[in-house]
Parts: structure tokens; C-alpha cells; sequence
């Protein structure tokens, strides 16, 4: 926080909040669908979107019963609005999902081995809950088709040795095209050259890896684009 | 033996990734890597067994090099058998979220007809525990999307640009309730219609989106 931000906060026009989520939505939506590993599930954020959902059906349905035909063009505009919100959730939890599934094991052990609070923060109550059921889905699967025949100290499912773990985990070292939204100081990037450091500065915009710039993307100082 | 039939059912999982349908499950093939698993496993047992636990690897190299090949080969089977399964199961999986019906057990939209050679093609393509598999993944995705009634998860990923839509009939699906009334949807007629009342039909292939 600094003297700007302060005074972009007492002088600036006041943005309503529905206005706020919606770009906290967008915001969310295209970093969650660029980002390689999963990012913290925003529940507020959601289940307000979802409450103000809810209530834009209700008003849809109160005007589709009244019939006026004064109020069908507000009408149009605003399912066509619910339409494009429905979108922008569905699509942020199907890139959530698609993650979850593809490295099952590797959020199974993060939601295990981290304190409650932050593998609450990581995956929602009911993505928890799917994870948890795909998992022992997935492994009655494959015990039934061969690997209840294995001998026994082959049949674990994430066997680390041979120096291979079969846990397969995102890689955090690929590159993301980030936005900087705040001065947020130096991050280190190393290449076959050597390493060097790299200034983030309000609107630049950067090629990084992921790794070194997670942090910074979680705490709202720079976004992916 | 060492890990050649593994390498068949990775060419045939790789195969599979780019089809269109699920090909056959290859019964016979996974039996027989399962069945080189336990041979090879008997095999570093007897091997072991005048040793009786007092091995040393730097003494006897040449057996040992015999054991690391058999453990390499049994892992290397495991890993072969465990993607072609994940591959299968994710095709089956991305079916199901496409409302693909793979089992071919939900009767369609009233007054249609279903066309039996898609689903009993897909159905002698699974094997048991996959149908089973798709089964309890079908039950476990609509508990999740039951969390979410008012989105609609498995429809279109598509961004929305239009609240109406042109569509064509390809198949004869009855008649449908929208806000602006019923509509009977005949083959081969056109219709301008709400995007959100149509998705599922579209999905599941009634009707075809124009322009």
C-alpha cells in the first residue's frame, strides 16, 4: 500500500461491488484457464456471483409471467447478461475440474499434508469431496482390471521408488504471460545464461516462469493474461 | 517378455488418444502383460531364493543385473497397463461430461428413436469394470453438477455471443417446452430459438447450430 493507493481509494468514483466481481470473475476465469497449477478457490467471490445469479432468474421469471412487451427488450439484455455470467462460471470450474483430474494424486496429497485452513482455501468443499470420490474411483478401477493380480509391492499407486515418483505433479517451471497491477519489487529468472532479476513495475507486461511469479498472482499484485 | 507386449497396449492407448470412439478393450493383451508381471516376479523369487535374504548384489553381478531387468520390466509393465487404462478412462470421462451416452441405458427425449447400432457398438467396446467405471463416474459427476443446478456444468464451453440461435433439425426429438411456447421439432425444419432451451438436444446431436 502506498500513498497512491491510498488516495486512489478516498478520491476515486466508487466502483459498485457487482462491478468489482465481475472483474474479479474475468480476473480468476483467465488466470485459473493459464496458470498450470491450481489456484486458491475464491469462495466469497463465487457464492456472491451465484447468489446474484439466482436472484437475475428470479427477476427473468417475474417478467417473462408479466408479459409486458415494454419490458422484453430489458429482458433480452438481461438473460443475455445471465448467459454470459453462467459461461464465466462454468467455464472456471470446468478448467478446475480438468486440473483437478489430471493430477488427482498430487491434490490429494496437497489438501492432505497442508493445515486445514489452506487446503480449504485450495479446493472447495464439493471439489474436495469429487477429488476424494474420482481418487477411490479411479483406483477400484484399476485394482479390478490387472493390478489386483500384481504381486503386492507392486500394487501401491504412488510408489516413489526406482527414483521415479508416479505421483505426477504440474510443472511450476513453464512460462505464463503475466500483467503487473502494482509495484511488487524484484523476482529472480534464470535461463541457460545464468540468473538475473527482473523488476515488476506497474503495467508491465512479462514472460515468466510461473514459479516466480505465484505468489505475486495469488496476493493480487500481478495477473495472467 | 520384457516389457515387448507393454509397448503394444502404449501404441494402442496412443492410438486411442486421437479416435474419434473408444476402440476395443484389449482383454487378451492386458491379460498377457498381468501374466509377464507374475512370471518375471516368480522369476526374481526363485533367483533370491538359494540367497535366503543374505544377497549381495557386488558379489554376484551378473544375477544382479538379472534382477534390476525383471524389476525394470515389472515397473515398466505397470506404468504401460496404468496409461492405457487412464487413457480409456478419461475418453470415458470426457463422454460422460459431453452427455454422451455410453451405456447406452438412458432412453432418449420422448418420442425419439434411438439408433441401436451407436450404443451397442460403444457397449461391447468397454469391459466390465469400465462399464461399471462409467457407471459410478456418471453418478459421482451429476452429485457434483447437482451443486451447481443454476449453471448448467456440462453445458457449452463455448462464450456465449448470442441468446438466440438458428438451428436445424437433424432428428426427430418431439415436442419441447420453451417460454414463448411449445415447439414441435421435425426433421429437416428450422428454428430461432433460445441457445440455453436447445443445448442439450444440440449435444446430443437433434439438432445442428446454423451460421
Amino acid at each position: 500500500m502506498d500513498i497512491d493507493d491510498i488516495l486512489a481509494s478516498v478520491s476515486g468514483p466508487r466502483i459498485p461491488q457487482r462491478t468489482l466481481d465481475l472483474q474479479a470473475l474475468t480476473r480468476a476465469w483467465v488466470a485459473e484457464r493459464t496458470a498450470p497449477e491450481l489456484l486458491p478457490y475464491p469462495a466469497e467471490l463465487v457464492d456472491r456471483v451465484m447468489d446474484r445469479v439466482r436472484k437475475q432468474i428470479e427477476t427473468v421469471e417475474e417478467m417473462t409471467g408479466n408479459m409486458d412487451p415494454k419490458s422484453n427488450f430489458s429482458l433480452i439484455v438481461i438473460q443475455t447478461e445471465l448467459e454470459r455470467f453462467k459461461f464465466l462460471v462454468r467455464s472456471f470450474l470446468r478448467a478446475r475440474i480438468a486440473k483437478i483430474d489430471k493430477y488427482p494424486h498430487h491434490y490429494t496429497n496437497l489438501s492432505k499434508s497442508s493445515d486445514p485452513d489452506s487446503a480449504q482455501t485450495l479446493l472447495s468443499p464439493t471439489e474436495s469431496q469429487y477429488l476424494t470420490h474420482h481418487i477411490a474411483l479411479l483406483s477400484h478401477h484399476y485394482n479390478t482390471s490387472f493390478l489386483a493380480s500384481f504381486p503386492a509391492q507392486l500394487q501401491r499407486l504412488d510408489d516413489t521408488a526406482g527414483g521415479i515418483s508416479m505421483v505426477d505433479t504440474p510443472d511450476s517451471e513453464s512460462a505464463v504471460f503475466c500483467r503487473v497491477l502494482r509495484d511488487c519489487g524484484e523476482v529472480d529468472i534464470w535461463g541457460e545464461d545464468g540468473r538475473a532479476k527482473v523488476d515488476l513495475r506497474r503495467g508491465d507486461v512479462w514472460v515468466l516462469r510461473w514459479s516466480a511469479v505465484k505468489e505475486r498472482v495469488v496476493g493480487g499484485d500481478v495477473e495472467l493474461i | 517378455m520384457y516389457g515387448e507386449l507393454g509397448n503394444k497396449l502404449v501404441q494402442h492407448g496412443k492410438r486411442t488418444q486421437n479416435l474419434p470412439n473408444l476402440p476395443p478393450y484389449q482383454t487378451e493383451l492386458v491379460r498377457s502383460v498381468v501374466r509377464e508381471v507374475r512370471e518375471l516376479n516368480r522369476e526374481v523369487n526363485t533367483i533370491l531364493e538359494p540367497f535366503s535374504g543374505s544377497f549381495n548384489p557386488s558379489q554376484e553381478p551378473a544375477t544382479a543385473c538379472q534382477l534390476l531387468v525383471n524389476h525394470l520390466s515389472m515397473r515398466r509393465n505397470k506404468r504401460c497397463l496404468l496409461a492405457y487404462h487412464r487413457v480409456r478412462t478419461d475418453k470415458l470421462e470426457e463422454m460422460c461430461w459431453n452427455g454422451v451416452d455410453v451405456l447406452g441405458t438412458e432412453p432418449g427425449p420422448e418420442g425419439a428413436e434411438r439408433d441401436p447400432a451407436v450404443g451397442e457398438g460403444s457397449i461391447s467396446n468397454l469391459s466390465p469394470e469400465e462399464e461399471e467405471y462409467v457407471r459410478l463416474y456418471g453418478d459421482l459427476l451429476a452429485a457434483y453438477k447437482g451443486q451447481w443446478t443454476d449453471i448448467d456444468l456440462t453445458g457449452s464451453l463455448e462464450p456465449p455471443k448470442d441468446l438466440f440461435i438458428d438451428v436445424r433439425v437433424l432428428k426427430d426429438a418431439g415436442e419441447i417446452q420453451t417460454e414463448y411456447g411449445a415447439i414441435t421439432l421435425t426433421k429437416n425444419s428450422q428454428f430461432y430459438v433460445r441457445q440455453g432451451d436447445v443445448e442439450r438436444l444440440i449435444q446430443q446431436g437433434y439438432l445442428q447450430k446454423l451460421g
